[in-house]
């Protein structure tokens, strides 16, 4: 530990911590602007100079270790002067007309540091030097005139997204941030995770949706979840008036700390799809909107005519388990349909749950694993697309020297980063699985016994799935020659034989092994057994609750078939337009419950806004129809996740 | 003792801060207790006296040789100099138009414009004020209390007249002090 005096005040703090965070460990503000706390220290600003004692001139406290009986000043009028001499250098580096800036007032951080040290006016006017805008991307746009070059956006793409798209050129009072070689956002290589949005302390970085709709000051924040896939990543919310103003990722939540994808940040509020306001019931060939009894009672009276076998039920993952236990009761347990299942129809953990029962124990690791991997071997999983935050995880990790080991049919866009990209002949994973655990065993890496002769099982393998050996061999030795290794599959991907050996593969290399689920409660839906694959035959009624869930072509397709469709949506679509009666219902940010994620974290996603009075929880229309029907539900999920063994330890 | 003579102008501004002034309601009772108003755009005076003021006010940028005279005028006829507004301060809005040339401009406001009709003519009028970049007040005539604001508020604008009423040099912080 080190000790140190900041104006007076004695701190101890563990070795390595810079001035700054020491200071801020004992309540001292020292006003500050390249430096982020969830980035690597910059010290590019210079805002941050305190007094050291010792020292001739100010030093950058954002950079500069603690060391033992140090004594420091944050104030004094030679610092004063200072940050007024740097803040006054920065306005007069480009354009600031604050009075219509979307930041100012309360978010802006240079302003905010300015009104710190009194500053009424510039002493040296801008130069009214005109500088370009950038609006070619879909979400944000960049506004150099208010950009002050502290680098953040920069470091977040790379530190915290690692998509390395924003740079600098030139130097000097030149130096311009730039995506790529210079290419228009809309054109560059960018993820659209918005994190330099996040992150960037003035205006220069506008959210298109957000912008002037509101401020820290004037929202309210929820910490709750983002619903869009199985990573289940913490948002921080912000509102206003009963709007939804903007999505940041939330600092806090351990899964995701702060970073989320497009998913996550931009669609929810770039979401154009037109809401369902009242019940709809087909009358004389077309949707009419009638009373909430009105529709309640066709939807009864139709499920009585065709309960038992007629019915096939199938439910959103994007509901929390709250509406998943519902749904399975009434559909399953009471009206004693046998094709009761989720809209992703256990496409991915079907085989989980199947594994999880006949190893009779969970086989996964937590997501925490990623972050102290060095090597990392991802089969079938397409992080670049889906999923988006674990492919993220990954790719800012390239600095620190990981490897990464890639096994995909197809181009994944991983694969330019990737140490050895593994390209089997179509169905032939199995044979290149083999081949690796044969590897292994060649290597002499192998923590399990290897029945067999590994130099030609790997020359099998190599002429099965068309992958050289040595490339076998070069990607056996990546995953065992580091000391953390984890294989991520999309079990989407797989069959028993292909887990199988992954489940092998792991146990002989020592990789910890996860998998991507799809939807953000597929999990819960598996563990709630709502994971049957859709076959319709016969069947007389489907009922969907859909949620805000944008059906996919493939359920359109088989509902077609069926005479009677009943939907519970939030958004009009072709499958509501297909229907019968359609109950509009809330959308996610609607709506209280839980939710199990990929890992198996047991998390709850919170109420944010409040639903117009004619939209219904999808919980009240599941009730308000088994009333209906004579019947009564109780909500009992907490029970009935853990009834059947889960691919990964459950717990909040 | 007597009060101190207050006097008022405006230049490249929108009369916004002089209409935040009014805003103040019935303090400019208060204010008018306090100070002697002299001359002001909303007012008959339209000069400042030529004896002299205690304290002069500002509203508005520099953007034309009449406004220079404007300004000159009045940092030599006052002891206490006070730029209002954003405008005043900074150049605020009507600065925009530093990224074009003055030619620019003009070509846009009287031969570009959509209501211009064929006819469109830059006035060219020797009695007509030249128009210049737009300057913020201090780039021109030293400026002794900056209000930034756009515009600034009633009350801060009630705290400095006050305060500079009763010899005192107003002191903007915390909410008192916006630059929007
Ligand atoms: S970025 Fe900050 S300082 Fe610049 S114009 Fe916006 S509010 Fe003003
Ligand atoms: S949105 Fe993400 S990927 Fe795109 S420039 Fe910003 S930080 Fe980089
Ligand atoms: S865009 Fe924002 S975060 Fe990036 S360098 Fe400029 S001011 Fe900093
Ligand atoms: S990774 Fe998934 S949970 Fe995280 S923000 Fe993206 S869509 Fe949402
Ligand atoms: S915050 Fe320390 S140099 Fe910028």
């Amino acid at each position: 530990m080190i000790n140190l005096t900041i104006d007076g005040q004695q701190i101890e703090v563990p070795e390595g911590t810079t001035v700054l965070n020491a200071a801020r460990k004992a309540g001292i503000h020292i006003p500050t602007l390249c430096d982020h706390p969830h980035l690597k220290p910059y010290g590019g600003c210079r805002l941050c100079m305190v007094e050291i004692e010792g020292f001739r001139t100010l030093q950058a406290s954002c950079t500069i270790p603690a060391t033992n009986n140090m004594v420091v000043r944050t104030t004094s009028e030679q610092i004063h002067k200072a940050r007024k001499f740097i803040l006054t250098l920065i306005f007069s580096e480009r354009n600031h007309f604050c009075p219509y800036c979307q930041v100012s007032g309360s978010d802006c951080e240079l302003q905010n540091a300015a009104y710190g040290e009194g500053m009424t006016h510039w002493p040296l006017q801008p130069n009214w030097q005109p500088y370009p805008m950038d609006a070619s991307h879909p979400y944000f746009i960049l506004e150099h005139n208010r950009c002050i070059l502290c680098r953040r956006c920069i470091r977040a793409c790379s530190e915290l997204v690692g998509a390395n798209t924003l740079g600098v050129e030139e130097r000097g009072a030149k130096t311009f941030v730039i995506a790529d070689l210079n290419v228009p956002l809309g054109e560059s290589s960018c993820v659209s995770c918005g994190m330099c949005v996040q992150v960037c302390p003035t205006g220069a970085l506008i959210d298109r949706r957000s912008a002037y709709r509101g401020q820290n000051t004037t929202v309210d924040h929820h910490q709750t979840l983002c619903v869009g896939c199985s990573v289940g990543c913490g948002v921080d919310i912000l509102t206003r008036d009963q709007q939804l103003i903007r999505i940041d990722g939330d600092w806090d939540a351990p899964i995701n700390q702060g970073v989320t994808c497009k998913v996550g940040r931009f669609y929810p509020a770039f979401d154009d799809r037109e809401r369902l306001k009242a019940p709809l019931l087909r009358k004389n060939g077309s949707l009419q909107p009638v009373s909430w009894e009105e529709a309640l009672a066709a939807a009864a009276e139709k499920i009585k005519t065709a309960a038992g076998d007629g019915i096939a039920a199938i439910v959103s993952t994007r509901l929390p388990l709250e509406s998943l236990v519902l749904f399975r009761q009434l559909f399953a347990d009471r009206l004693g349909s046998e094709m009761v299942t989720s809209t992703e129809e256990g496409s991915r953990t079907a085989i989980l749950s199947r594994w999880a029962e006949k190893l009779g124990k969970a086989f996964e690791s937590k997501i925490d694993q990623i972050h102290e991997a060095d090597a990392f071997f991802v089969m079938g999983a397409d992080l670049i697309n889906e999923h988006e935050v674990l492919g993220f995880f990954i790719r800012r990790r390239f600095p620190e020297g990981i490897k990464l080991i890639l096994v995909d049919e197809d181009q994944n866009r991983l694969g330019d980063l990737a140490h050895c990209a593994l390209i089997p002949q179509k169905k032939t994973g199995a044979a290149l699985l083999k081949g690796l655990i044969a590897a292994v065993a060649k290597l002499g890496q192998n923590r399990v016994a290897f029945n067999g002769q590994p130099d030609e099982e790997v020359q099998k393998a190599s002429e099965a799935c068309g992958v050289a050996s040595d490339l076998l061999l070069e990607a056996a030795f990546q995953l065992t020659n580091n000391e953390k290794s984890i294989i991520i599959y999309d079990p989407a991907v797989t069959d028993d034989e292909v887990m199988d050996l992954i489940i092998k593969l792991s146990q002989t290399s020592g990789a910890a092994m996860i998998s991507i689920k799809g939807g953000a409660n597929a999990l819960g839906a598996a563990q709630l057994g709502l994971d049957k694959s859709l076959k319709l035959n016969g069947h007389r009624l489907a009922y969907i609750a859909l949620g805000d869930e944008e059906p996919k072509e493939r359920l359109i397709q088989q509902i077609e078939k069926c005479s009677n469709i009943i939907v519970q949506a939030s958004y009009h679509s072709r499958l509501t337009a297909m229907a019968d009666v359609v109950f509009p219902v809330v959308n996610w940010l609607e709506q209280d419950g839980h939710f199990i994620n990929l890992d198996g974290r047991l998390q709850i996603a919170a109420r944010v806004l409040k639903p117009a009075e004619s939209i219904w929880t999808n919980e009240a229309v599941l009730s308000a129809l088994a009333d209906k029907l004579g019947t009564a539900l109780e909500s009992e999920w907490e029970k009935v996740i853990s009834q059947r063994p889960s691919p990964v330890s459950i717990a909040a | 003792m007597s009060k101190p003579k207050v006097a008022s102008d405006w230049m490249a501004g929108c009369a916004g801060c002089h209409m935040s002034l009014l805003d103040m309601d019935e303090r400019i009772v208060k204010i008018v207790e306090l100070v002697d108003l002299r001359s002001t755009p909303i007012t008959d005076l339209k000069h400042p006296d030529e004896t002299g003021v205690d304290v002069g006010i500002l509203e508005g940028g520099i953007n034309n040789t009449s406004n220079e005279e404007v300004a000159k005028m009045m940092r030599k006829r006052c002891k206490i100099l006070v730029a209002l507004g954003d405008c005043a301060v900074f150049g605020g809005v009507p600065a925009m138009r530093n990224f074009f040339t003055i030619e620019e401009t003009l070509r846009r406001a009287y031969v570009e414009t959509e209501s211009t009709d064929a006819e469109g003519k830059i006035p060219d009028d020797p009695e007509l004020a030249r128009p210049t970049r737009v300057r913020a007040v201090h780039e021109v005539v030293p400026v002794d209390i900056f209000v930034p604001g756009c515009p600034p508020d009633a009350d801060t604008i009630f705290y400095v007249l006050s305060e500079l009423a009763q010899g005192r040099r107003p002191d903007l912080k915390d909410d008192k002090l916006h630059w929007h």
